[in-house]
């Protein structure tokens, strides 16, 4: 499976869709599939950063209930199976700042996450969110987008992030990302500085990670295979098991070239 | 004005980096606005001509009467045009995006009075308007849908989440975040990030401007001022010259719904069921889970069902300088038909909670103070919840006979009679 030419790449999957075993499956095929990182989305009622894929997702998902420490236990029995992936939690504010921000964060070390996106803590007013994950030794992920001033696009780089997270257009997660110009030139800013830059937002075939994988330390993708989820599951639960894990491996190794 | 955004603990600008941009720019326009003399000599002129105002502080001689204690005074927003305070706040940030360079308005709506008022503006002021509203709020204000369409605005029916209010914010933040460039999005009530709170505050002051005026020509010594709290835009204008006068208590209505149990209210401020939350890119109150979900609200008005409250609202609550209180879907009802009754004026279902607790405290004041109610809203929208509730036979004859009639594609001279039907009308 080793090839010189793998890009690294960030899978998502909505933690719990569509149900808590087949998600399980899902972490399993992504890794298999070449994912060198695992961002788990924790599903929350106003996703109001996200796309109608990932959206309908968590929607779902919270129709049958899902609680926080059914989140937990996801991530720590994919951690105990594959403990060399880091994985990254992301969510909203809300369910960060509720139960308390170092609760929120102890809760997930425990069960081994590495870091936090959350994209409506903007990384110079956190709550503390920084500060209380590097007191357990993990990394908060601010998030960047293309149409950030360039005053804020410095300032973001002088608080010597580990990890930030570029969102490649102008919008939300899901619709689709053409590589433009604009695009490539935003991820040059960040080219000087020493934060690894996860590069996401729309991204679905091989061609968009290849023009990418120069620019950013991993590319990230999410909604393509969200999407394939919910076509399989939401059109036949019962034997969509085999396809969604085929579809999800298949996309990974794709985007991932691992061939 | 906040403070950077924050009123005490509350408020800020917590939105992902895409939308910090666009909120960046509207802060430093509107900033900029408040200073121009053309912007506000503007402004002035369309609050006379477009809207109608000022609007009257008017003695409820008749109410006052009937309920005894202190004399009642509504000022009657519901007078303003398109039959809502929303339109203040309309106009005010339709005129700014202009004057941005926008082309392009989008909005989110409960009752569909701030979207009609949207719609209008937009009308008047030469805008591309969308409207995003709920599939339960497209049914229970159906009439107001049918305004704004006939403004020649787009209503987009959002069907994720409960399909009410809180969902509409989301899916005009996603089009926003996408379309900022040529788009502005004109919340419509005092909440949302920095500078949001400042600017609906800003446009719905002159609410209380105006009152303090006709308090002094009409020579009133006032013991209250009485508003509804869904978001906080009318109770904030109308409050807004008096946050320093401390003689006079500041009193917010929210919403009863049901009763005080989970879920079945939108009470945020007079209960114990709210918790401090970061939503829709402000830390206030909200109703939610002990995870931090968006618990689900209740109430009879589709303005007040919301799970938050706007940032300075919050604020002035948790100082005890506003006192709020929650009123029931009943209450609210009854203050309804009182004041109909005995004023001849039809409150919309928000205001009517403001309506319930005015008639609660002026009977406990003295009769040398006034207690003024600010009626947000005409009731004319509410005509599908409210005609159900008080003559429910007759309404179901008449939908249901109408619909016959337009099946049969009859015109209504040759329709059947409403009294051929079978169920009976009261005398
Ligand atoms: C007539 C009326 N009053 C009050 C409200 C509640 O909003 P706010 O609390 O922002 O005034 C609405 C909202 O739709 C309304 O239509």
């Amino acid at each position: 499976m080793h090839n010189q030419n793998k890009i690294s790449l960030m899978a998502h999957l909505v933690a719990g869709y569509p149900t808590q075993n087949l998600a399980l499956k899902v972490a399993d095929a992504l890794i298999e599939g070449g994912a060198s990182y695992l961002e788990i989305q924790l599903p929350f009622s106003d996703p109001s950063a996200d796309g109608p894929v990932i959206q309908t997702a968590c929607a779902k998902r919270l129709e049958l209930g899902y609680s926080t420490q059914e989140g937990v236990d996801f991530i720590k029995k994919i951690h105990e199976k594959h403990p060399e992936t880091p994985i990254f939690l992301m969510s909203y504010a809300s369910l960060v700042y509720t139960p308390g921000i170092e609760n929120f964060v102890t809760m997930f070390k425990e069960v081994g996450v590495k870091g936090f996106i959350i994209p409506d803590l903007p990384f110079d007013n956190d709550e503390g969110m920084r500060a209380a994950c590097e007191k357990e030794g993990l990394t908060f992920v601010p998030v960047a987008a293309p149409s950030m001033s360039v005053d804020r696009i410095e300032k973001l780089l002088s608080y010597d992030f580990e990890f930030i997270y570029a969102a490649l257009r102008a919008g939300i997660t899901g619709s689709k990302t053409t590589i433009e110009k604009e695009t490539l030139q935003f991820l040059n800013y960040f080219s000087k500085s020493p934060s690894k830059i996860l590069g996401g937002f729309g991204i679905q075939n091989a061609e968009q990670a290849f023009q990418l994988k120069d620019f950013v330390h991993s590319i990230v993708a999410g909604s393509v295979f969200v999407k394939k989820i919910i076509q399989e599951y939401e059109k036949n639960p019962q034997d969509a098991e085999d396809k969604i894990v085929n579809a999800t491996r298949e996309k990974a190794k794709e985007l991932s070239h691992t061939h | 004005m906040s403070d950077d955004g924050f009123f005490g603990r509350f408020g800020g600008k917590y939105v992902a980096e895409i939308l910090r941009r666009p909120v960046d720019e509207l802060e430093k326009a509107f900033n900029e606005a408040t200073q121009n003399t053309k912007f506000l000599t503007e402004l002035k002129l369309l609050q006379k001509n477009f809207i109608g105002r000022p609007t009257p502080l008017y003695f409820a001689e008749n109410a006052s009467r009937e309920n005894g204690g202190a004399p009642i005074y509504i000022k009657m927003e519901g007078l303003a045009h398109t039959g809502a305070h929303k339109i203040n706040n309309a106009v005010g940030q339709a005129l700014l995006a202009k004057k941005m360079g926008k082309t392009r308005i989008i909005a989110e709506t409960g009752a569909g009075q701030h979207g009609l008022a949207t719609a209008a503006a937009c009308a008047k002021l030469n805008l591309k308007c969308e409207i995003y509203m709920g599939e339960v709020d497209i049914r229970r204000q159906q009439p107001n849908v049918f305004a704004m369409e006939m403004y020649g605005a787009k209503v987009i029916a959002v069907k994720s989440g409960s399909k009410t209010l809180k969902d509409a914010i989301n899916e005009a933040m996603r089009d926003w975040a996408s379309n900022f460039a040529d788009t502005h999005y004109l919340i419509g009530s005092a909440l949302g990030p920095a500078p949001f709170p400042d600017i609906v505050r800003f446009f719905q002051s002159v609410i209380g401007q105006e009152l303090e005026e006709q308090i002094q020509e009409q020579n009133l010594k006032v013991e209250a001022l009485c508003a509804c709290v869904g978001g906080g835009s009318n109770a904030i204008g109308f409050f807004s010259s008096f946050i320093e006068q401390k003689e006079i208590r500041l009193i917010g209505a929210e919403a009863g719904g049901l009763g005080p149990e989970p879920n079945h209210n939108a009470v945020r401020m007079s209960g114990t069921a709210a918790k401090d939350g970061i939503v829709h890119g402000y830390k206030s109150r909200f109703l939610l889970t002990e995870d931090g979900q968006i618990a689900q609200t209740r109430s009879i008005s589709a303005g007040l069902d919301y799970p938050g409250i706007g940032p300075q609202l919050a604020a002035l609550g948790s100082e005890a300088r506003i006192e709020f209180t929650a009123i029931t879907d009943k209450e609210a009802l009854e203050a309804l038909a009182f004041f109909a009754k005995y004023e001849g004026i039809l409150f919309a279902l928000e205001s009517a909670h403001a309506g319930a607790i005015a008639l609660k405290i002026a009977k406990e004041t003295p009769k040398d103070k006034v207690v003024i109610i600010n009626m947000s809203g005409r009731g004319d929208k509410d005509i599908f919840i409210s005609s159900p509730v008080f003559r429910p036979n007759e309404w179901s004859v008449f939908l249901q006979s109408e619909l016959d009639r337009l099946k049969e594609g009859l015109d209504i001279h040759d329709a059947k009679s409403l009294s051929s039907s079978p169920s009976k009308m009261e005398s």
